[in-house]
């Protein structure tokens, strides 16, 4: 149950900077680059990261460094996202951009990038910290955060919902599909799988 | 070994846009329209020149909406191997010609913020049916266009119908006023780089961008196929038994096309890959766009179109 063999479900690597960029930026959900998320040898030094502290007591930024070793950061994700819509609007070709974090965060950044004009070429991404997921009920389109189990109540239309492994990397989530279609009320129990 | 039934054209006009250029006007011989072409798409015509066979590619320069008319412009090459040089003096208005349909290999890409397109002389043909499909499309884009001095003048009227409003350059102070690295380091992201030009101008762009950060699916070019003559060579064709001499300013694949085997081409720019050809024997002297570096150095494949023999003798599995 935990590999459905669903090819869309998306793989991670540890992230090495790519050599043929000019600048690398990365974003981290997270106070700290954690090591697991870079390649043996790369150092956080390699990028400019901007981190999320989530707490009120950011350092401010009265000139903002945009060189490799600068760190940058947040008091939260939103906060996050919004200055990097801002930045990567200015930004020029040659930029590598790579997220590091669970996977909503991942594909959310990779939203913004995608928006922005970047390729999957020019981005990578390392998942680190919980699994749980978010999931998108393709009956009604609730989406629900923080899933760790295989089947979850849909919290729009009260659906039993199987989490499957179909990965939309447009709506950054996993799809919740009705797991009672065709026998309604028989729905198995529902086993802690993503944390 | 084109896709579908060749068209038949007749030349309806010809102009001389310079003393080198000159724009060919077709229309179908047998009325009706043409296949609507892609943007950015070439034709092959095959020219009979006496007993002599040519096919040569060139790209449309009329809009994709145009079926009426196909036209294309020929520059008259001082050391022509014989296709360039017959359009330009022997083809007159009437005559009907063969021309394989429409195909790109040099396409807009759709999910494109900005599009930047620089062209080199001749180079400049793709672009000018880019031109139409962007400004319909409504996207943005930026045009630099290198020329000569003399040559300028005419590119600035092939131009002119798109230039209102829009940044569209010709250089022709020479490469070396161009600020090419400066042009490339100040494009948005999600810019889409078009080239297309001689090789020299072609590697400058790439290398540059690629030095720059830019990474390889944004980079596209549309190859000419550049110089195919050498030193001449003996091809041994395994399969088909025969051997075939291949002349100085003669490609691979047109000697053998002149011993009545039908190899595989498409672009017959060394861009397209239809005619990759496993090499049993001998060393290729690789001059395509197609293959990779290691797969240069393997020596498993010739691009028949364009490489030719380092050596005496090559033998084909063909």
């Amino acid at each position: 149950m935990s590999d459905q063999g669903i090819k869309s479900r998306p793989s991670y690597q540890p992230i090495a900077p790519d050599p043929a960029g000019r600048h690398h930026l990365m974003v981290v959900d997270g106070a700290e680059v954690p090591p697991e998320a870079l390649a043996e040898g790369v150092t956080p030094s390699a990028f400019e990261v901007w981190t999320v502290a989530r707490r009120s007591a950011v350092p401010g930024v009265p000139m903002m460094e945009e060189a490799a070793g600068a760190v940058r950061t947040f008091r939260s994700t939103p906060h996050l996202f919004s200055a990097l819509e801002e930045r990567l609007a200015r930004e020029t070709m040659g930029l590598r951009f790579y997220a590091v974090g669970p996977e909503p965060f991942l594909w959310d950044a990779y939203g913004i990038g995608e928006r922005a004009g970047l390729s999957r070429q020019e981005m990578g991404f390392a998942h680190v910290g919980p699994k749980a997921r978010r999931i998108f009920c393709v009956h009604c389109r609730e989406v629900m955060e923080k899933v760790t189990t295989s089947i979850v109540t849909c919290t729009g239309c009260g659906a039993a919902l199987f989490v499957r492994d179909h990965f939309s990397r447009r709506l950054a989530a996993f799809m919740g599909v009705q797991i009672d279609a065709e026998v309604p009320g028989e729905v198995p129990a529902a086993e802690e799988l993503y944390r | 070994m084109t896709a579908g039934e060749p068209l038949h054209v007749r030349v309806r006009e010809i102009e001389e846009l310079a003393p080198s250029l000159k724009r060919f006007s077709f229309e179908p011989a047998h009325g009706g329209q043409f296949p609507t072409p892609p943007a950015g798409g070439h034709v092959m015509l095959t020219l009979r020149d006496g007993a002599r066979v040519m096919k040569n590619a060139y790209s449309l320069v009329t809009p994709p909406t145009e079926r009426t008319r196909y036209d294309i412009i020929v520059r008259l090459v001082a050391q022509s191997r014989g296709g360039s040089s017959f359009l330009h003096r022997s083809v007159v208005p009437g005559d009907v010609l063969e021309m394989a349909n429409p195909i790109s290999l040099f396409s807009l890409a759709a999910t494109a913020r900005k599009h930047l397109l620089v062209g080199g002389g001749i180079g400049i043909t793709p672009l000018l049916s880019f031109l139409p499909e962007l400004k319909a499309r409504g996207a943005r884009f930026e045009l630099h266009q290198l020329a000569t001095g003399e040559e300028a003048p005419v590119f600035e009227r092939l131009l002119a119908p798109y230039a209102a409003a829009e940044e569209i350059r010709v250089h022709s102070g020479g490469r070396a006023a161009f600020d090419l690295a400066g042009l490339l380091a100040r494009q948005p992201l999600g810019t889409h780089l078009y080239v297309c030009g001689p090789h020299s101008l072609m590697d400058a762009v790439t290398g540059t961008a690629a030095g720059l950060g830019w990474p390889k699916g944004k980079i596209h070019k549309e190859s000419f196929g550049g110089d195919v003559s050498g030193l001449p060579f003996r091809a041994v064709l395994k399969k088909s038994g025969i051997e075939v001499e291949v002349g100085e300013t003669q490609s691979l694949l047109e000697a053998i096309e002149a011993a009545g085997v039908a190899a595989p081409c498409l672009c017959r720019g060394g861009a397209c890959g239809e005619c990759a050809t496993p090499v049993i024997e001998g060393e290729a002297d690789h001059r395509d766009d197609f293959l990779s570096a290691e797969e240069k150095a393997s020596g498993k494949l010739i691009m028949t179109c364009v490489s030719r023999a380092r050596g005496p003798r090559l033998v084909l599995d063909l």
